[in-house]
C-alpha cells in the first residue's frame, strides 16, 4: 500500500465514521442500545449479585458495558449493512472505487465507540446515583485492554457484516445470537458456572478474551503475564478475522452480484 | 475505440419456486445484445418496463455479473477490470432511493466525495458548483428527508459527477417528476452532453429519446429490436399513416376484430378516463376510416383524426404494444 493509497483509506474509515455516527445519533433504537439496555441489564445484574457485596459492583459496570459493545456491534455493525440495502446505497457503496471492508470498518468503528458510551453512563449512575465505589485497581492496564477490545470488536464486527451482504434476511437470524454471546464470553457472570462443554466456544469468541482482559485489568485480579495473553489472542484473533474477511468480501460481493442481492428490488 | 462495448451480452435471474420440492426458474432479463456507444455520444436505450434496460445498467456499472457475453467501458472489461471501471464511471438509478435521507444534501455529496477519492481541495470547490449545476443552491444544508422528488434526483446527478467521469449511466432519470422537474433534469443532461461525456440513457418516455438522444436502442424483452437515430427510426413507420379513434368505452374483443384486418399493421389503445382512443397504423390512411368504423357498429364514437407517424408510433409498432 502506498501512503497516497493508505492517505484515502484513512479518509474513507474516517467519513464512513462521521456518516455513521450523525445517522446513529437520530436513530431511537440505537440509543435504546446504548443507554437504557446496559442500564436495565446492569441494575438487574447489580440486584442479582447484591449479596456479593459493592465490589462487584465494578465487574458489574464493565459486564454490562461489554453487553452494550456486543448488542451494538451485532444489530448496528450487521444492520448497518441492510440499512444501506434498504436505502439503496449499498449499491453506490459498491459501485465507487472504494473497499467496502474499509468503509464498513469505519461505520463499525463509530458503532462501537458509540457504545462505549454506555460503559460510561453505567459507571457514571452507578458510582454517584447508587454510591458503590467503583475503582478500576490499574487505569492504564484496563486503557490497553480496552484499546485492543475495541479493535477486536471492530474486526469481529467486519466478518458479521459479510454475511448481511451475502444473506438478505439474516437479521432475524442474528437475533438469536445476543444472549448465546453474553452468557458464553461471560460478560457479567464467569464461565465456570457454565457446563465444561461450551468452555472451547468461548474460547473461540474474541469478546471472551475482552471481558477476560477488561475484568482482569478491572479488579487487578489478572497477572501481567495473563493480561499479556490476553492482548496477544485478541490481537491474533483480531488479524485473522481481517484476514478472513479481506477473502469474504471478495468472495462474497461477487455472488452478491450473481445473485443480484446487492439491492431489494434486484 | 468506442466509449462502451457490449458483445452478446445475457443476463438470466433464477428464483425458487415452492418449499419441498424446489425448483428453479429461470427469467432471461437481458437476451444476447450487441451495441457500441461512441465516446460523447448521447445513447438511448428505450423500452417498456421489464424489457431488460436496467439490468444492462447494471451490469456495465459493474453491480451486476453477466450471464454470458461481454461488456467495456473505455477498453476495460465491467467484470475482470472492475477496480478500474468504477473511477470512470457514474451512475444514479430512477426513484428516490440511493441517498441517504437523515444527512443534508451536501453531507450526502461530501461522503460520496471521499469514497471516490476526490482530492479534499478539489471537492471543496467542485461540490458548491455541483450544487449550484443542479439548481440546489442555498438548500444543501438541508436534510435530504425534505427534499422534493426533483430535489433528491439533481441531487443524484451531483454525486454521479463529483469525480467528474468521462461516462454517465442515467437509468430512467426523470421517472416520476412533475413536467417542470422533467424538463429541468432533461436540461440538466444536455448541458453534461454538451461538456463532452458519454451518456447511455434510458427511458420509456419516447419525447426524451427523441429530444436528447443521438441514437436509440429499442429493447424489449432482453433484445435489441431496433438501433438507430430517432430521424431513422420515425422513417421505419412512414409508410404508415396513423387513424386516431376515440371511443367511450371498448370491449377487447373490438380491438381483435381491429388487429385481424389485412390492412391494419398494428394497433394499440389508450385510456383516458371516460374515454379511449385506439391507434391503427395503417398504410391506407383515411381511405381506411370507413371499414375501422364498420368494426366499431354498435359502439359510441367521438373524433376521428388521421396523421403522420411519430417516434412513438415506431416504438409501438417495435415493442408490440408490450406496454
Amino acid at each position: 500500500m502506498t501512503w497516497d493509497h493508505f492517505k484515502k483509506t484513512v479518509n474513507v474509515v474516517t467519513m464512513a465514521f462521521e456518516v455513521e455516527m450523525r445517522q446513529n445519533l437520530t436513530d431511537g433504537f440505537v440509543l435504546f442500545g446504548i443507554l437504557l439496555q446496559p442500564l436495565i441489564i446492569a441494575f438487574m445484574a447489580l440486584w442479582m449479585l447484591k449479596e456479593k457485596g459493592p465490589d462487584y459492583s465494578i465487574f458489574v459496570v464493565v459486564g454490562s458495558g461489554m453487553t452494550g459493545l456486543w448488542t451494538t456491534l451485532l444489530f448496528q455493525g450487521g444492520n448497518s449493512i441492510t440499512g444501506e440495502r434498504w436505502n439503496g446505497t449499498l449499491e453506490p457503496l459498491v459501485g465507487s472505487p472504494s473497499s467496502l471492508q474499509v468503509i464498513v470498518f469505519g461505520k463499525v468503528l463509530a458503532n462501537i465507540s458509540q457504545s462505549l458510551f454506555s460503559m460510561v453512563v453505567c459507571y457514571s449512575i452507578i458510582s454517584f446515583v447508587i454510591g458503590y465505589p467503583l475503582v478500576i485497581v490499574d487505569p492504564m492496564l484496563f486503557l490497553i485492554s480496552l484499546v485492543f477490545s475495541i479493535f477486536a470488536y471492530v474486526c469481529f464486527g467486519l466478518l458479521i457484516a459479510s454475511l448481511f451482504i451475502l444473506i438478505r434476511d439474516i437479521g432475524r437470524m442474528i437475533n438469536t445470537l445476543e444472549f448465546p454471546v453474553y452468557i458464553l464470553c461471560g460478560f457479567l457472570f464467569p464461565i465456570t458456572m457454565l457446563p465444561g462443554w461450551t468452555t472451547p466456544f468461548s474460547y473461540l469468541l474474541s469478546p471472551y478474551w475482552a471481558a477476560q482482559a477488561l475484568h482482569g485489568a478491572a479488579s487487578g485480579s489478572a497477572t501481567p503475564a495473563q493480561l499479556l495473553m490476553y492482548w496477544g489472542l485478541l490481537l491474533g484473533f483480531s488479524v485473522i478475522y481481517v484476514v478472513a474477511s479481506r477473502w469474504l468480501y471478495r468472495v462474497i460481493l461477487y455472488k452478491a452480484r450473481v445473485d443480484a442481492s446487492l439491492d431489494t428490488e434486484g | 475505440m468506442n466509449a462502451i462495448e457490449i458483445n452478446d451480452l445475457k443476463r438470466v435471474y433464477k428464483t425458487t419456486i415452492g418449499l419441498i420440492r424446489r425448483k428453479i426458474k429461470e427469467v432471461v432479463a437481458v437476451d444476447g445484445i450487441s451495441f457500441d456507444v461512441r465516446e460523447g455520444e448521447l445513447f438511448g436505450l428505450l423500452g417498456p418496463n421489464g424489457a431488460g434496460k436496467t439490468t444492462t445498467v447494471k451490469m456495465l456499472t459493474t453491480l451486476l455479473i453477466p450471464t454470458g457475453g461481454s461488456a467495456t467501458i473505455q477498453g476495460l472489461d465491467v467484470v475482470k477490470d472492475a477496480d478500474k471501471v468504477r473511477p470512470r464511471i457514474g451512475f444514479i438509478f430512477g426513484g428516490e432511493r440511493g441517498l441517504y435521507w437523515r444527512l443534508s444534501g451536501l453531507d450526502n455529496l461530501r461522503y460520496f466525495s471521499t469514497l471516490y477519492y476526490v482530492d479534499p481541495e478539489v471537492s471543496k470547490k467542485r461540490i458548491p458548483e455541483l450544487i449550484e449545476m443542479v439548481g440546489l443552491t442555498g438548500r444543501e444544508k438541508e436534510k435530504v428527508e425534505g427534499y422534493s422528488r426533483g430535489m433528491r434526483q439533481r441531487l443524484h446527478i451531483a454525486r454521479a459527477l463529483l469525480h467528474d467521469p468521462q461516462v454517465l449511466f442515467l437509468d430512467e432519470p426523470t421517472i416520476g417528476l412533475d413536467p417542470i422537474g422533467a424538463r429541468e433534469l432533461r436540461s440538466a443532461v444536455l448541458n453534461l452532453q454538451s461538456a463532452k461525456k458519454t451518456i447511455l440513457l434510458t427511458t420509456h418516455y419516447m419525447f426524451e429519446a427523441d429530444a436528447l438522444c443521438q441514437r436509440i436502442a429499442v429493447i424489449n424483452q432482453g433484445k435489441i429490436v431496433a438501433l438507430d437515430t430517432p430521424e431513422k427510426l420515425k422513417e421505419t413507420v412512414c409508410d404508415l399513416s396513423v387513424v386516431e379513434i376515440e371511443v367511450f368505452g371498448i370491449p377487447p374483443e373490438y380491438i381483435d376484430k381491429i388487429a385481424q384486418l389485412n390492412i391494419v399493421d398494428s394497433v394499440a389503445v389508450e385510456n383516458h378516463d371516460q374515454r379511449s382512443v385506439i391507434l391503427v397504423h395503417t398504410p391506407n390512411g383515411p381511405e381506411a376510416i370507413p371499414l375501422l368504423i364498420e368494426q366499431l357498429a354498435g359502439l359510441k364514437l367521438g373524433k376521428i383524426v388521421t396523421r403522420q407517424p411519430t417516434l412513438e408510433d415506431a416504438y409501438v409498432r417495435l415493442v408490440g404494444g408490450a406496454e
